[in-house]
């Protein structure tokens, strides 16, 4: 068998406005994913923010709106790519897989898709916190939003390689509370968003420091506040998006790989 | 001139770890327009052989040529040139039926203008243009295999592989998939290879049957050829008693006018039904019948004692569904004789019944039915599960065998 194979823009297109048409008719999970969003903002942010005030001339809602936003575009972007067990226990994947299109250009397609979806939620949440006072609006707010829309493209990419890649291992539903046990929520408490990674202790940092969405949030930070940690200095920015794009070849490789061996 | 062979096998074979050999060596042409039948049990190797065909799996070793493409050189091409329906639904219940169909003909490449025409043609030609709109979560079985066929012929393949059409629907849903089959192959002139074990399918739809069985071809013909071999009159036999089959059997083969004798279980004729609707109601009090008879199994053993121990929970209860399985699966028993001019033998049997002192429930002369010719060579009913224990094992294996297997890329 090739291993390279030829990439078509139709199917990659037509898996991708799969993803819009479904995304589009799920207002349930759209809706209760910006509620829980605002849920957070509004008791951490307002209730808890008022007795701690904030970290670094950045107060407490200010500083919590990009990795509540992170935590959206995480949780819809794993689940994205997770759902290809449902595509495959509901027969759908077996319709893809005997049109004559590669495997690559499904799971590109899936990919983007996710991606998409994801950064609509990404902007929705970031338009709630905004509402809700979280940023100053100035020009360079304006331009860092359009900057943060693309580090959201770019931070959901690799995150829904990664649920490609476990939906591609995992046989069953039952395993998706334990993704969420253990993979989610691990990735989405060490990423930053309730306190610097400056103040916590160093067995925190190191763990913190080894988590993909930890320098997602970090960029958004950088995109909608124009600062970030002291840890990683003003050349912050730089490191979080060379480790998001890295993150985004790794797991979009890896993604494609198990795909391309899972059953049907 | 003869015709062209859209499809040719040579030598296919699958075999899954540990040598089970799920396709076994077949070979066959299927010439271009003619509906060809997969018929055989669970496990036979019927999907295995589409999986193959339509590049889903890789064979272990042989080949075949669709529409003149290779399936191991030129997995696009054949893919192009196949539509497949598979045994179970493939469509994506968020989307409309419209949505599901538009989103194929993309997948295959074809451009705005072609897509809205073919799929106007074919929801109409499925009869599901008013629903077209709807959710296809909003459908009946009946018309997602509808929706299903339509899509398969969406991108005008010449070749359609239908796994089990029909497993599952009603028998008026049935019989309008298979006309709308019909339609399709003589409007559109596609090849047909259908995979089925309904053997009144195979035998209405079909220009050929191909009786597949451990993976290996039993037989090709046509149906008529088929049951023109087994040449004269089936009788069946059914007894108020049914372990007085074991007692009347000997009797019979020692007759030259008999030329084969099988026992049925879960009859396929019209008394053995109407019989097992009868026998339920009073089950609870025949609950010792199953151990009498010969040829039980574990399985039937194992409901048995399901049956006992629920009986004794609720006696006072109507008889539940499970029971009525359970009859089913071991009560009916009747026996089946191949005989010539048959019309002439029934006197002669139930004389000899009488001299045995048997008691005669019923006796049916028919014509032999496919299901007749599937038993003389295989050995055994097709919608009869049991076999011997260790081919059910056998079966169960490959199929299971058979689902976990990676695809190709």
């Amino acid at each position: 068998m090739k291993m390279v194979q030829p990439l078509s823009g139709q199917a990659i297109y037509v898996v991708l406005l799969r993803e819009l048409k479904r995304y589009w008719r799920a207002k349930a999970r759209v809706i209760s994913s910006v509620a829980q969003s605002i849920f957070f903002l509004a008791v951490f942010g307002l209730g808890l923010g008022g007795f701690i005030g904030g970290f670094g001339g950045v107060n407490y809602l200010s500083y919590m709106a990009p990795g509540i936003i992170g935590m959206g575009l995480l949780f819809g972007s794993v689940f994205s790519g997770v759902s290809i067990i449902f595509d495959r226990q509901f027969g759908f994947m077996k319709e893809m897989l005997v049109a004559p299109v590669s495997r690559t250009s499904i799971i590109i397609g899936k990919i983007l898709g996710g991606a998409t979806t994801a950064t609509i939620q990404g902007i929705i949440l970031m338009a709630v916190a905004g509402i809700m006072g979280a940023f100053t609006p100035s020009l360079a707010l304006l331009a860092g939003a359009f900057a943060a829309v693309g580090a959201m493209l770019l931070i959901t990419a690799g995150f829904v390689g990664l649920g490609v890649a476990i939906g591609s291992t995992l046989n069953d539903f039952h395993a998706f509370q334990l993704l969420s046990t253990f993979v989610m929520w691990p990735m989405f408490m060490l990423s930053g968003v309730f306190f610097p990674i400056d103040v916590a202790p160093l067995p925190l940092q190191v763990a913190m420091l080894c988590d993909p969405m930890f320098y997602g949030v970090e960029l958004l930070r950088w995109c909608l506040l124009g600062t970030g940690t002291e840890l990683l200095g003003s050349l912050g920015w730089l490191i979080s998006l060379a480790v998001v794009a890295g993150f985004d070849v790794l797991m979009v490789g890896l993604g494609t790989y198990l795909f391309s061996r899972s059953q049907i | 001139m003869s015709k062209v062979n859209t499809i040719e096998v040579k030598a296919l074979t699958k075999v899954f770890d540990k040598d089970v050999k799920a396709v076994d060596g077949i070979s066959f042409n299927v010439e271009e327009g003619e509906i060809l039948g997969f018929l055989g049990p669970n496990g036979a190797g019927k999907t295995t052989t589409l999986n193959m065909l339509s590049t889903l799996l890789r064979p272990t070793s042989g080949t075949a040529t669709i529409n003149g493409h290779d399936i191991l050189t030129e997995p696009d091409a054949v893919r192009r040139s196949i539509g497949y329906v598979f045994q179970d639904t493939t469509l994506d219940i968020d989307l409309t039926g419209r949505e599901n169909l538009d989103f194929h003909g993309r997948l295959y490449g074809l451009d705005r203008n072609m897509r809205q025409q073919r799929i106007k043609e074919l929801l109409g030609l499925v009869q599901l243009t008013d629903r077209a709109d709807d959710l296809v979560k909003t459908y009946s079985g009946g018309m997602k295999r509808r929706l299903e066929i339509a899509r398969g012929l969406l991108h005008h393949p010449k070749v359609l592989f239908l796994d089990e059409p029909t497993l599952g629907l009603d028998p008026q849903t049935r019989r309008s998939i298979w006309e709308h089959i019909q339609r399709l192959n003589q409007e559109k002139n596609v090849t047909i290879i259908l995979t089925t074990h309904y053997t009144e399918e195979a035998d209405y739809l079909c220009k050929r049957i191909l009786i597949i069985d451990f993976g290996k071809i039993v037989v090709l013909d046509t149906p008529d050829n088929l049951k023109a071999r087994l040449k004269g009159d089936v009788i069946s036999l059914l007894f108020k008693n049914p372990a007085a089959i074991e007692k009347f059997r000997p009797l019979l083969e020692s007759k030259s006018w008999i030329h084969r004798i099988n026992v049925v279980t879960s009859g396929n004729n019209y008394i053995t039904m109407s019989r097992m609707i009868q026998t339920a109601p009073t089950m609870s009090d025949n609950v010792d019948m199953g151990g009498n008879m010969p040829e039980m199994d574990s399985r039937t053993i194992g409901s048995n004692k399901k049956l006992q121990k629920s009986s004794k929970q609720k006696s006072k209860q109507p008889v539940t569904d499970e029971s009525r399985q359970f009859v089913d699966e071991t009560c009916p028993k009747c026996l089946n004789l191949l005989v010539d001019k048959g019309g002439h033998r029934i006197p002669e049997i139930v004389k000899l019944a009488d001299e045995a002192g048997v008691i005669l429930e019923s006796v049916e002369l028919r014509k032999p039915t496919l299901d007749d010719v599937f038993l003389s060579v295989t050995g055994r009913n097709i919608r009869e599960e049991k076999g011997s224990v260790l081919d059910m094992v056998r079966r169960h294996r490959i199929m299971r065998q058979a689902r976990g297997q990676r695809v190709r890329g």
